[in-house]
Order: C-alpha cells, then structure tokens, then sequence
C-alpha cells in the first residue's frame, strides 16, 4: 500500500538580495531587490508501507524543504502530496495523529522537564488516556533503554540521551510513517548505532515506514534499502540501494557512489 | 463540549502548568519578581497622589477611577502574559522558524504557540490588580464587571498582540513596527482618557485599542452602561476574529528555517 504519494511538489522562496556594505543597504530601502530560489522543482516519487527510504542530497538540495511539506509545515506553491490519503496542508492535524517527526537539528522536548513529564504532555497533545500513555512509556522505555534517565531533565541529559528521547516523544501515538530529518547528527558511533538499531526494530516490530534524510552514509547503508537523491530541488536518482551498488560496482564505499552522484549531477547544473 | 475541544483545553492547560513549573524551580526568582511587580505598580500612586493634591480632576477621572484603571490593566495585562505570553514572541517564532514543532502536532498552532510560555512577574500584575479594585472601590456588582473586563481586556491585548505579531509573516522586520504598537497600547493603558481628544483618542480607541481595553470598562464600572458593555465584549471577540484569521492567512506564507534551536 502506497503512503506517500508525491506529484510535481514544488516550492519556491523569495530571498531578499542586498548589495555589499552601508550603500548597499540604503539601496536596499528604496530599490529592494529579491532573488526567486526554487528549492523543489517538480519532484515526484511514492513510498510503500514499510518502506526505509533515504533522502538524501547535498546541503541546499531541498531535502528538508520536501520533508516539510509531507509533514504540512509548508504549503506546497505547487503539485500535489498524499500522505497516509490525506492531503497534508488541509488534512494537518488529522495526519499529525498518524505521523511522527524528529528533527535532529531542532528539539520538541521542553529541556527543564523530565523524559517522563515530555512523554505525558505528548500523550495528551495525541489525544492518549493517562493509562495508555502510561502502558507506551512503560514499552518505549524498555525499547530504548531510558529506565537511568527518565526522571532526570531533559536539559541534563547527553545528546545520545535526549535524542533518543526525541523519538520515543514522536513514537507515543504509534505513528504509520516516521520522519527523521538528520536523526544522528553530532553523535558518537556508537549512539548512532544503537539509535539505528532502534529504527530498524521499529521498522521490523511495528511496519512503521521510515523516511529518512541524513549526511551520514552509515544511516543510509545500514538502514534504508532504497535511496532517493535530490540535488538542486530535482530528483537525480530513485533506486534500489542493491541496484545501485551494482550499477556502480568497483566504487569502494557508499560515500564514494554518493559522491560521485552529488559531483556529477553538480556539474551538469553548473554546465546547464 | 466536544471531546476535540476538550482534549485541546486539557493540552493547553497542561502546557500553562508546565510554563508555571518551570518559572517556580528557581524559588527566589519567582517570589522577587511577583513582589517587585506588585511594588513597582504600586509606587505608581504616590505619583497620582500628588497630582491630585494639586488638581483635583484630571481628565474627568478622580483617585478612585485612576485606581480601577491600573487595576483592570493590571489584570488584564496580568492575564494575558500569564496565559498567552507566547504570543509576544511570535514574532521572533516566525522569523527563526521555530513554528515546526507547532505544526506537526494535531492540535491548534495558534493555542500551541500562545500557550508555550508564560511570564512569572504577571501574577504580581493579577494579585495587585485585585488588590487595588477591592481597597478603592469594591461592590459585588463591579467586582463582577471587573473579572469580565479583565478577560476582555486579556483577550484585546493578546489579539492585537497576535495581529502585530503575524505582520513577521508579510514584512520582514514587521517585528520592529508591530512591538512598537504593542508597548504604545501598554504605555497609555494607565493615562485617563480624557485627556486626549480629537485624532489621538480616535486612533486610541480603535487603532491602539486602549480604550476598548481599559477606559471604556472603567466607565461602565463606575456608571453601568449596557451598550457599552456590549461594545467591550462585542470588540475583544471581533478583534480576536480579526488576529486568527491574520495568523492562519500569513501561516501559509511561513518559510520555517533551519537554524539549530532548542524548546526553553
């Protein structure tokens, strides 16, 4: 069954340009200049439940742009999106209930409170009774091993730790389709490991899709067993990731695959 | 009431007792700052009980009506930056692209976001407000008429607040314009209306809604009026249409961003 279902989306950002220096910025008062940046640019493609997908691409690929508007954070300026069946700039809180997002760059968590007291308050922000979003901390904290640090605030625990919270915080309401936007940045291998592990068993125990973009190649090896690569808000490549070590057969790593991808396709943008 | 409604008050009031709980973990802080509050309001009479040793009228207003003015915007403004002080910061939100986490919750982004903080000092503001109605002219029936103005008068703030605010979402600094009209609304709240006249009372009655907040309230406590109070309540749920509406229309416009933040 098809959960995600993406036609033509596409987004554009006006950016102000200034020229450099005081002059420029008196200019800019009375000849403001702005630049049109499309950061997606018609971009197509569908998920299957259960599906690990990796969508990657380079800084200013519209990456996050593109998981932004699946997640009804941005109104798309154009194309059409489904998630789950539901369109979700008109259908966002109702796909909210089904979805689950962690941004590894921004925190959901309030740092002063506890695990415990965050895992309440998304209980109720899902809609949970007390007895059941007691019953879903009892088992994510057994799955991810927060027993030590359940009570002990948010704002005193290590990245690895509050990471780690982050997801349980986004798994409370049992969601469908999971978003992770750079889920293990700035942690050490071994957190990233065990956080890894972690999807994969959520992805095994409960189908739950996974749609994730990360700068980590050990992410998207160990994880995702299709790559979707995105540069300058278009789609470069859609594949396999067993077709795709085939296809590029003799190249070392991953990285180097990625990379060749990335320098290729950059080439051709500058070229055109 | 729908079960919706009802799972969306419970996380409001959830997020407004987590604000307090985190305002009270430092214990001298919080006492300092409701007392100072209450003291800084309160050296505010000394300044009227001179001015009105040297005349006794000012602006049609005597001790008695200047004291209910500062006791309804107390209260008013108490409430308001108890309950919804998130709203004054939307406008930092919006530029920082810190309303993600709003948007993929299933429930209201506005009331997520007004909800989100609170400020410790306006329950000084609310408990002097109180204090001040009940010591210069307590009745039941004004006392009455006062707890409805202070929830109009909170609702007016936290709406032209909100409407001030959703200008980040059209104007790039619209944060500078807009914090600008909030402190003028806050700066006139304690002036008795009649000293201003013409324009300046026109554009404070209806622009910097001052007067629907505070002066028309204070009339009506002291010489009931019913279309007048029709007026207050019949404003603040215009108003507060009015800042919705704004809000939801400029958050189709919201480009989030991807500066590293953490929810304080």
């Amino acid at each position: 069954m098809e959960v995600i279902n993406a036609q033509d989306l596409s987004k554009t950002f006006r950016v102000k340009r200034k020229e450099k220096g005081m002059r420029g910025s008196f200019q800019a008062i009375f000849h403001p200049q702005t630049q049109m940046i499309r950061a997606v640019d018609q971009v197509s493609f569908s998920v299957e439940e259960g599906e690990m997908l990796a969508f990657i691409g380079p800084n200013g690929a519209g990456k996050s742009t593109t998981i932004k508007m699946l997640t009804g954070i941005l109104y798309p300026d154009g194309g059409k999106v489904e998630v789950l069946g539901l369109d979700p700039t008109r259908k966002r809180k109702q796909l909210a209930y089904q979805i689950g997002t962690v941004f590894g760059q921004k925190e959901q968590l309030w740092v002063h409170l506890t695990p415990y007291d965050n895992f309440r308050f998304f209980g109720a922000v899902y809609d949970l009774t007390d007895s059941e979003t007691e019953r879903r901390i009892g088992e994510l904290s057994e799955i991810f091993d927060l027993a030590d640090f359940i009570n002990t605030p948010v704002r005193n625990l290590s990245l690895g730790q509050r990471i780690r919270c982050e997801i349980v915080a986004s798994l409370i309401h049992r969601p469908r389709v999971l978003f992770l936007d750079e889920p293990t940045i700035g942690l050490d291998p071994v957190v990233k490991e065990s956080i890894r592990s972690l999807i994969r068993q959520m992805n095994r125990e409960f189908n739950t899709t996974i749609f994730l973009t990360s700068h980590d190649v050990g992410d998207i090896e160990k994880l995702c067993r299709r790559i979707i690569i995105v540069n300058s808000g278009q789609i470069v490549l859609d594949d396999s990731m067993e077709h795709l070590k085939k296809h590029y057969m003799g190249r070392e790593t991953l990285e180097d695959i990625i990379m060749e991808i990335y320098q290729s396709e950059g080439k051709v943008a500058m070229d055109s | 009431m729908s079960t919706g409604v009802k799972n969306q008050l419970r996380v409001c009031a959830l997020s407004v007792k987590y604000n307090i709980m985190r305002e009270m973990l430092n214990k001298v802080t919080f006492l300092t700052n409701t007392c100072f509050m209450m003291l800084n309001n309160a050296a505010f009479i000394i300044q009227w009980l001179i001015l009105f040793r040297l005349k006794g009228d000012i602006g049609g207003y005597t001790m008695r009506e200047v004291m209910l003015l500062w006791g309804i915007a107390c209260c008013s403004f108490g409430l308001s930056h108890l309950l919804f002080a998130g709203v004054f910061s939307l406008p930092e939100l919006i530029i920082g692209g810190r309303l993600d986490p709003f948007l993929v919750q299933p429930k209201s982004v506005l009331l997520g976001v007004m909800t989100s903080s609170t400020r410790i000092s306006a329950m000084g503001d609310l408990a002097y407000g109180v204090l001040v109605m009940c010591v210069f002219c307590f009745s039941v029936k004004r006392f009455l008429l006062f707890l409805l103005f202070t929830v109009t008068g909170a609702a007016i703030i936290t709406a032209f607040a909100l409407l001030m605010g959703s200008l980040c979402f059209w104007f790039v600094r619209g944060d500078v314009f807009g914090n600008y009209m909030v402190n003028a609304m806050v700066s006139f709240f304690t002036y008795p209306d009649g000293i201003f006249n013409g324009t300046a009372r026109f554009l404070l009655y209806l622009v910097i809604p001052v007067g629907m907040a505070v002066w028309m309230p204070v009339h009506v406590m002291m010489e009931f009026d019913a279309g007048a109070l029709f007026s207050v309540v019949g404003f603040a749920a215009g108003l507060s249409a009015v800042a919705t509406a704004a809000f939801y229309r400029g958050l189709r416009r919201y480009a989030s961003g991807n500066l590293m933040e953490a929810r304080v």
